[in-house]
């Protein structure tokens, strides 16, 4: 049942994006997430819609299972959606006022509903797109990358190495990690433990017969882990090469041209916000 | 042979079929898919005949991916009934809301390594953890937890304040083995009792399970790889095989058919190997011996020196 929770599922496939290398895939979706914020209108949405169906069609990946990310978060989303909506002042007159004591009335207006679908798309477009990362990259690629990236700052002494093994071993983690919560809930309930019934405080106290086992469990594996890399003499950066060498390809340089001239212009679009907002026949731009 | 003749042939009509009293476990027709209507289901039980009678030592085995978990997860309704017939004890589950906490009570489920289940700050809580859920009174919680505590052997007063966490691998295994058995279970469940135990403490172990299958009745199902351990203490084998009962019997008629269980890529226990070479050779080894001494009585009168 726990199963289900895993995030970033790498979903297998050996389309055009599954085949680009992971560093590129990486600082591009950087690039799109700072990117989106710079989308203030619905016709950019539009264009950003149009484009992520592009990404994804081409990546061969099914619409549900990118889909599935959302489901995660549906929560998050819908509560900064109500909170935008009813905390946002516009200039003209309410869409709907209702009072409720002297001082505290709830209103809702026109910009208001404006910018919380604005807020809600952003984080949904952020969400999927860092979806199609992980969704067409393995982990094992995605800490790789992270590792190539991040290499100029051992100038600066940053542990860069182990800070990737840091993450690889979290990643790897995490499917035995889920795998050992799943039997100690069943052995808890074979005991009679309840998860299911009572109020707050005795369902969080329900899961104390979880958790310290887990935690338990973790160190012990953190350990035997440390011993099993000691006794073969693990050394860390030191003279370490990798088995797989990332290289840069034609799908590389035809997608960073793709997406480099898609967020250009959007933002040559938000830069002449001024100058074109004022242009009459130009205004659906900004809307 | 008589007595597991009562499994139920599963040629019979498919009405509902009453299980016969006094039975422990009664599973009729009873399929099991994982990720049903997905394109990864896999089949992991199918059409499950099975009638095991209170007080019998059934040891269950298989390869990995045989249904035996899938099937002992059952007794539990850790797994929850897809289709088929179900009956422990006086628990129907194919009803619709079965008393989960009332079955759970009485099948006492022992899981792999189940020293990692303990979580209480001392041995005592953790041993009360069970009795606790089912609604024991505070006092009898603590006689029934020193019960069982001496049932595995251990010193109640030394252990009881002590931290679960500060015990070695063997005590901590009995204590995980006490909450369970604290709540005097009626059938006992283990998957794998004596995995990572050393010969002493799988000894232990096992004659403690035998002990009280023997003098409580209490009806045991054992998951175990190792054939020995099943030669010697069960008295009804089930081997699963691609999620379908393949095998049911005693332990001896089963090691007879050395070509089937290399097949299933089992071992044949050494004192099975030695008698079915004994019968080979033409002579006869009466069914109950099944350790070395029996064994050796047994040769011992076959040569009318013995003074069996």
């Amino acid at each position: 049942m726990l199963r289900d929770v895993t995030f970033g599922q790498y979903y297998p496939g050996n389309s055009f994006v599954h085949k680009m290398d992971a560093r590129v895939k990486l600082v591009l979706v950087l690039l799109y997430m700072v990117g989106i914020f710079f989308i203030v209108s619905f016709v950019g949405f539009a264009f950003i819609t149009v484009f992520l169906m592009t990404v994804i069609l081409v990546s061969r990946v099914p619409l549900k299972s990118i889909l599935k990310s959302i489901k995660g978060i549906i929560f998050l989303l819908v509560l900064t959606a109500l909170l935008n909506v009813f905390f946002n002042k516009g200039e003209s007159d309410p869409l709907v006022s209702l009072k409720i004591t002297e001082r505290w009335s709830i209103e809702i207006y026109k910009e208001g509903l404006i910018f919380a679908a604005k807020m809600l798309l952003r984080l949904t477009y952020l969400v999927i797109g860092s979806s199609i990362l992980t969704l067409t990259t393995t982990p094992v690629d995605l800490t790789h990358a992270v590792e190539s990236l991040l290499k100029p700052l051992r100038i600066i002494r940053f542990p860069v190495h182990e800070f990737a093994l840091i993450m690889s071993l979290t990643l790897s983690f995490i499917p035995s990690l889920i795998e050992e919560t799943d039997r100690i809930i069943r052995a808890q309930k074979a005991r009679g433990a309840d998860f299911d019934t009572g109020g707050l405080i005795k369902r969080a106290k329900a899961f104390v017969p979880i958790l310290i086992p887990l935690l338990v469990g973790g160190f012990r594996r953190a350990e035997e882990l440390a011993n099993a890399m000691n006794s073969r003499c693990y050394e860390g950066a030191t003279k370490r090469t990798q088995m797989r060498v990332m290289k840069l390809g034609w799908r590389d340089a035809v997608g960073l041209i793709f997406v480099l001239l898609f967020f250009a212009t959007i933002f040559v679009v938000y830069g002449m916000k001024d100058a074109w907002g004022a242009i009459s026949w130009l205004d659906w731009l900004y809307f | 042979m008589s007595k597991f003749d009562k499994k139920v042939n599963s040629q019979q009509a498919t009405a509902v079929v009453e299980a016969p009293v006094n039975t422990a476990i009664f599973a009729y027709g009873l399929n099991f898919t994982y990720n049903a209507k997905s394109a990864f289901a896999k089949h992991a039980l199918v059409d499950i005949n099975l009638t095991i009678e209170q007080g019998e030592f059934v040891a269950v085995v298989g390869h990995t991916g045989s249904g035996k978990t899938t099937f002992v997860q059952h007794l539990n309704a850790l797994i929850r009934l897809q289709s088929g017939q179900l009956q422990i004890l006086e628990h129907n589950l194919a009803a619709k809301k079965p008393d989960l906490k009332a079955l759970r009570q009485q099948v006492g489920m022992v899981f792999q390594y189940p020293e990692y289940q303990l979580f209480a700050d001392t041995v005592l809580d953790d041993v009360c953890f069970g009795l606790k859920n089912f609604g024991v009174e505070k006092e009898k919680r603590e006689e029934m937890a020193r019960d069982a505590i001496e049932l595995v052997g251990l010193d109640f007063a030394k252990i009881k304040d002590k931290s679960p966490f500060d015990l070695s691998g063997g005590e901590k295994r009995r204590v995980a083995l006490a909450g369970v058995l604290a709540m005097k279970p009626k059938i006992l469940v283990l998957d794998e009792p004596t995995a990572g135990l050393d010969p002493r403490g799988k000894q232990e172990i096992l004659s403690l399970v035998t002990e009280l299958n023997r003098t409580q009745g209490v009806t045991v199902i054992m998951v175990s790889h190792d054939m020995n351990e099943v030669y010697e203490n069960a008295n009804r084998v089930v081997v699963f095989r691609d999620g379908a009962v393949a095998h049911d019997t005693t332990p001896r008629e089963l090691f007879r058919m050395e070509q089937e269980i290399e097949s299933m890529n089992l071992d044949v226990p050494a004192m099975a190997q030695f008698i079915n070479e004994l019968e080979r050779q033409g002579f006869t080894i009466p069914d109950s011996c099944k350790t070395v001494e029996e064994v050796y009585n047994a040769v011992l009168a076959l040569k009318g020196v013995g003074n069996a």
